[in-house]
């Protein structure tokens, strides 16, 4: 027996979780018990113990599971976009593959986002994790987080998270992205977003994959979270305010020769230093300026090539 | 494929095999041999094997005298093809265009001349028929020029140190590789050269095989300064395009805040002086504190348009491949997916 189209989408992606498939399946089946039509996406990030084996085995079985099995391993971001791109309900649902997360919340997301949002992101009540390696760094990356992108979602590291179907295919998440997700669908897209508790659990089987390496690297994917936003609209408008700082360095270097020359004793140090220096600021002048130029070309490409959505809209009942 | 081909075709077609188990690459670039002894000396094992198989020469202009020996025992029915391009092209593009005519799903690659012992093929695409999607040869053990070694050895160290799998012999050359996977790698510049690491990049069974030298590979080998560079230079596109293809401002903006930071403490140092009384217009320091953060700079400004282009681009790319199909192939019509390119 086949399934017709789901209206619900799970999104699950698997890094060496061999032990946790079977318990994940059961739990998200028993959970899901009163839904009527949903699948499971398993989506195998190129493990390489028994996970693929062994979620093979149930989707045989179950009708509501779907392997989906990467090439080699691409990175969380990468397993949850293949997953997405394989999605077929209106609504998809994320989570991690390493039972942290409790599937009986994932009624409570979708009932939320039937309210009128594209995005429902879970935060962690209680969380069961370690305080010095994992809560505290995440509670600085969230304040950050939040500072910084100006949406407010109290934890972004939870991947339990509902979408509509209609913002995951206007948005596209690559490299180490998967932590801003929210920020993404608000920036890019204009997306509605809610949050709403969920429960959370100490891992039980397996181990983490994450260390306290990323915190470096999600500080640098902020950044470039941070300057995309502000930068892909307008790139010439940014570089010319870079510019312009350089311009001013560039100038008071100047004057600070013209004053050197005229007001001190005069030494061949004097005039060869200050204006030097005047000269760089103004070689960045320029640079900027045209690196600027540079980018609106490639933004005027991808536009003129119809590559820019609309942002989400609902129109509202009258 | 846009470059201008001519094509010499034995007219006596019935003596090939149109569907050839194996098509055997040959592109003449450099240090050509005799192509008709070349020919026999590495078709034998394989007719032996009982596989069919063609060989494919691919010359640019300069290459005309050598392939005509080629044609002639074409006409007495060996499966040789033979195209010449108009231009000089590179070698790439004389492997991209031979893998576009040839239609075996098995294709050797093979330089015009000797450097493996004609053996080594069949133990490569034995290598493939064991589940390799690329199988490249690595000449060991080896007995020529302690040079050749040493420069070697220096070359794949380096290599080695930011790629996996490991190779131990990338300018070999001799490599068995599914037609489809080849068809999906990029075959530019001088990147072919890392055909191996580029189709590992893209989730394909890589494996390196030792084959016994020839025993005519012995020359030494000292290149022009300008080779060495360009080595080098590909080692840095290399790295680059491997590791940050779909992150650039990780890589400029490592090196930017680094040069800028070292330029700010350098321009603080030099404040610091300079409200303690010392005088600062006479001190080149100030003009390096200057260049280093003007520097990181625009490393940085370059990393943020590299990333606005990757970021435009994403949305009309998969960067991934799945290792097979999903298991249900109905399903796939309702999800509209735009096609599968490599990054």
């Amino acid at each position: 027996m086949t399934l017709g189209k789901p209206n619900l989408s799970v999104v699950v992606p698997l890094y060496n979780e061999a032990d946790n498939v079977a318990p994940l399946v059961h739990a998200v089946t028993e959970a899901l018990a009163e839904s009527t039509s949903w699948e499971l996406i398993l989506v195998d990030d190129g493990s390489t113990d028994q996970t693929v084996a062994t979620a093979d085995a149930i989707a045989a079985r179950d009708e509501h599971v779907r392997l989906i099995q990467l090439a080699r391993n691409y990175g969380q971001t990468t397993a949850m976009q293949a997953g997405f791109d394989h999605a077929r309900g209106n609504v998809v649902v994320s989570m991690d593959g390493d039972l942290q997360n409790d599937p009986r919340d994932i009624p409570l997301l979708t009932a939320k986002l039937e309210e009128g949002y594209d995005l429902v992101a879970g935060y962690r009540m209680r969380r069961k994790d370690k305080l010095i390696t994992r809560k505290i760094p995440s509670w600085i990356a969230n304040r950050l987080i939040q500072r910084i992108t100006r949406v407010q979602i109290r934890d972004n590291g939870c991947s339990l998270k509902a979408y509509r179907i209609e913002l995951l295919r206007s948005i596209h998440i690559y490299s180490d992205m998967h932590r801003f997700i929210p920020a993404v669908a608000a920036a890019t897209a204009g997306a509605r977003i809610a949050e709403v508790p969920v429960r959370h659990h100490a891992r039980r089987y397996g181990t983490s994959k994450y260390g306290l390496s990323r915190i470096l690297k999600v500080l640098g994917d902020l950044l470039t979270i941070k300057m995309i936003r502000s930068f892909r609209d307008r790139p010439l408008a940014m570089m010319a305010l870079g510019s312009l700082v350089a311009a001013v360095f560039a100038l008071a270097l100047g004057a600070a020769t013209i004053v050197a020359s005229v007001g001190f004793v005069q030494q061949k140090a004097n005039a060869v230093v200050f204006p030097g220096a005047a000269m760089l600021w103004l070689g960045l002048t320029g640079y900027l300026l045209m690196l600027g130029l540079v980018a609106e070309v490639a933004l005027w490409e991808h536009r003129r090539d119809g590559g820019e959505k609309l942002p989400l809209v609902h129109e509202e009942d009258s | 494929m846009t470059e201008p081909i001519r094509v010499h075709r034995p007219e006596d077609v019935s003596a090939h095999p149109l569907d050839p188990d194996i098509s055997v690459i040959v592109p003449i670039t450099e240090r050509p041999e005799d192509l008709v002894e070349l020919y026999h000396e590495y078709s034998e094992p394989l007719a032996e094997s009982g596989r069919s198989f063609e060989f494919v020469f691919v010359a640019e202009p300069w290459g005309r005298k050598l392939t005509e020996p080629l044609l002639d025992i074409a006409s007495q029915g060996q499966p040789i093809r033979v195209f010449q391009v108009g231009q000089t092209m590179g070698e790439a593009a004389l492997l991209r265009l031979a893998a576009a005519h040839c239609h075996a799903p098995v294709v050797v690659t093979l330089p015009a001349y000797r450097r493996v012992q004609a053996s080594a093929l069949e133990d490569l695409i034995q290598g493939l028929q064991d589940g390799a999607d690329v199988v490249t040869a690595r000449r060991w053990p080896r007995h020529d020029a302690w040079f050749n070694r040493l420069q070697g050895w220096v070359f794949h160290g380096l290599l080695g140190s930011f790629t996996r799998p490991r190779l131990r012999d990338v300018a070999c050359g001799v490599r068995a590789i599914r037609r489809d996977v080849l068809m999906q790698l990029p075959l530019y510049g001088d990147f072919f050269r890392f055909l191996p690491l580029l189709a590992a990049r893209e989730g394909y069974v890589v494996s390196e095989l030792a084959v016994p030298q020839h025993e005519r590979d012995t020359s030494t080998r000292l290149y022009g300064p300008g080779v060495y560079l360009r080595r080098i230079i590909d080692l840095l596109g290399l790295f680059f395009l491997l590791r940050f293809t779909e992150k650039p401002l990780r890589f400029f903006g490592l090196l930017g805040s680094l040069l800028a930071t070292v330029g700010g403490g350098v321009l603080a140092v030099l404040l610091y002086q300079r409200l303690n009384g010392q005088g600062i217009a006479d001190r080149p320091l100030l003009l390096l504190g200057v260049l280093l953060l003007v520097l990181g700079i625009q490393a940085v400004a370059l990393g943020l348009v590299g990333e606005i282009i990757v970021h435009l681009h994403a949305s009309g790319r998969r960067s991934y491949r799945l290792a097979h199909q999903p298991s249900s192939p109905g399903s796939e019509s309702e999800t509209a997916l735009p096609p599968q390119r490599g990054p």
